[in-house]
């Protein structure tokens, strides 16, 4: 058992958390000396990502010596080289972004558009497809104040809350008490339909396993169900009939029904497709009662960028600027399918590390172009990367502005200060458009 | 035995990724280990922390076997998703920008091989920059700045 931290000479109230789609804004930190030693209210990760482990800190730009080796240099230096490299490319890609402000998205589209380059962010890789269905079906979208208020019965679908978005039952869905929902917990019926028995279904009222790779079917037999018809067989994706139709009585009986569903829906084989029809039972239930539904986004402000892109450019993420204007096109325009036919020749990771997050196919092209990492601390990608600048935290060495999962911007304030050599990412890529102009002029005289 | 590969988020690999020390034993301990329902461990005479190789269309890696604790799930393993998982999932996007996460067929043996640790892995798979054994460790290797 941990002892509560009591050695600390500053309290500061009311910051941002900087790790999931929950962007919870109650958090505290305890510092001492102007160093944070303590967290309260965070989770066990978003508390690992404020405190921080500073033995892998990248504390001074680097770039890679002739025998493979990082070694350090000067900003000047590191920017230059990567502007130049950045500048002389045909087919960059910038990717990442989720872990970063707002602010700095907007200087990254701006360097986009100058260079011709591709900007991407993690939902390519995530809710992409979620994103697309959105834009084939439409989007019955809430707020999570006000499945927090209202909502009796809560339903996650392939996304398992407790292990990834730790504070979303305690804080928006179901242990809280609302203003409808008086006696928290008791009023509401929590429903899981995972293949696995994950932690959120050990805490849910009722768990439905199904086979993977077989939501499409088991979202369309519910709509069936809904609509009064038979199904012939006595099971769908694994769940008995009767399982079914017990479940779609509680839907539609439902006070207000929340639905959330994660990347158990959006990464499996029927992609898109799957998020189709799962917007269309919300769509159907709606007629007998109050339903509505939310993607749960993964990092602290993956929704911030579709939405800074959306209003710069008209498209989410995967946006190409090859030809000077804006285009987007899924699976042409997209990191993995650019990565997988092998035509990036630079590729820039801002606050990403697509060590951890690509297939393993497509990081070999990685090894063949000149790579970039901005981040915080050493990862994966580092091992790949060509020059490494390191960057501040969002939310912990850098104000700026994030979108909560259901689209609520949230400020995150400054509260310690940065490592003497670091900058922000908005500073970094300030400071390389600043020299891609210094290109570009140059060039044209 | 062939088995079905599911790959996603676990709180103690997120813990250590979000704290930043993914060079280390902790993450490896981790991220690189393969959740199996205990009757398939069973069938295959596994104890927990033992090794097994893992082999896709894609690649193969080794890792460590734990009894999962979200069972049962049989003929299905889960490994926290990381630099090992992502050896083996498939590149494939059909066409809709996502790779394929989950659901990816496999087939797994017992093994007395290393788990290898996160710079030896990039570095022995990618192999980008050619780099002497000396030069990985589970912490930073880097040439400092000469004033």
């Amino acid at each position: 058992m941990e002892t509560p931290i009591t050695d600390y000479d500053e309290e500061i109230k009311n910051c941002s958390c900087s790790y999931c789609g929950n962007n919870c804004d109650d958090i505290t930190y305890l510092l001492k000396n102007k160093q944070i030693v303590g967290v309260r209210h965070a989770c066990r990760i978003g508390a690992s990502k404020i405190i921080n482990d500073q033995d892998q800190r990248l504390l001074n730009p680097m770039i890679r010596n002739e025998e493979g080796i990082l070694e350090e240099t000067s900003w000047d230096e590191a920017l230059d080289l990567t502007a130049k490299l950045l500048y002389n490319s045909t087919r960059p890609v910038l990717y990442g972004w989720g872990e970063t402000s707002v602010e700095a998205i907007k200087k990254g589209i701006k360097v986009a558009e100058l260079t011709g380059s591709v900007i991407d962010n993690q939902s390519t890789i995530c809710h992409g497809s979620t994103i697309q269905a959105f834009q084939n079906v439409g989007h019955p979208v809430m707020t999570l104040g006000e499945v927090k208020n209202r909502a009796d019965v809560i339903i996650y679908v392939g996304t398992n809350p407790m292990d990834d978005h730790p504070r979303h039952l305690s804080r928006y869905t179901t242990f809280p008490e609302g203003f409808f929902r008086k006696n928290g917990r008791e009023d509401r019926t929590i429903i899981t339909l995972d293949p696995k028995f994950t932690n959120t279904a050990k805490v849910s009222d009722k768990w439905i396993q199904f086979n993977m790779n077989e939501d499409y079917l088991l979202f369309n037999a519910l709509r069936i169900l809904l609509k009064g018809q038979k199904i012939e067989s006595d099971e769908i994706a694994g769940v008995p009939i009767t399982e079914l139709e017990e479940l779609i009585n509680i839907m539609k009986n439902a006070e207000y029904g929340a639905l959330f569903f994660g990347l158990g829906v959006s990464q499996t084989l029927a992609k898109q497709k799957n998020v189709d029809v799962l917007i269309q039972l919300i769509e159907d239930l709606n007629r007998y009662s109050k339903w509505s539904m939310l993607p749960m986004r993964g990092f602290f402000n993956v929704s911030g960028f579709n939405i800074a892109l959306t209003s710069e450019t008209g498209y989410p993420y995967g946006v190409d600027f090859a030809r000077g204007y804006p285009r987007f096109m899924v699976g042409e325009t997209t990191t993995i399918d650019l990565l997988n036919r092998r035509e990036p020749d630079f590729f820039m990771a801002i606050s990403a590390d697509p060590g951890v997050q690509f297939p393993g196919y497509s990081i070999q092209h990685l090894t063949q172009i000149p790579t970039i990492q901005i981040d915080t601390h050493w990862g994966p990608y580092t091992e790949l990367s060509d020059i490494v600048l390191p960057s501040t935290r969002v939310g912990v060495e850098t104000e700026g502005t994030a979108y909560r999962m259901d689209s609520i911007p949230l400020f995150m304030k400054k509260v310690i200060d940065k490592p003497e050599n670091c900058h922000s990412d908005e500073w970094i890529l300030n400071e390389l458009y600043q020299r891609l102009e210094m290109l570009k002029s140059k060039e044209e005289k | 035995m062939e088995i079905m590969i599911n790959t996603g988020t676990s709180v103690i690999q997120a813990f250590y990724e979000k704290k930043g020390s993914t060079l280390k034993d902790e993450y490896r301990q981790s991220a690189a280990v393969a959740f199996m329902d205990a009757k398939d461990m069973e069938k295959m005479s596994l104890n927990p922390r033992d090794k097994i190789k893992v082999k896709s269309e894609w690649g193969e890696v080794v890792l460590y076997v734990d009894k999962s604790h979200d069972a049962p799930h049989e003929g299905m393993i889960f490994i926290p998703k990381g630099p090992w998982a992502n050896i083996l999932i498939s590149p494939e996007t059909y066409c809709c920008n996502i790779p394929t996460y989950k659901g990816i067929p496999g087939t797994i043996t017992k093994t007395n091989d290393e788990v290898l640790l996160v710079s030896e892995l990039m570095n022995k798979v990618y192999n980008k920059y050619n780099l002497k054994e000396e030069n990985l460790s589970d912490r930073p290797v880097y040439k400092k700045k000469e004033d």
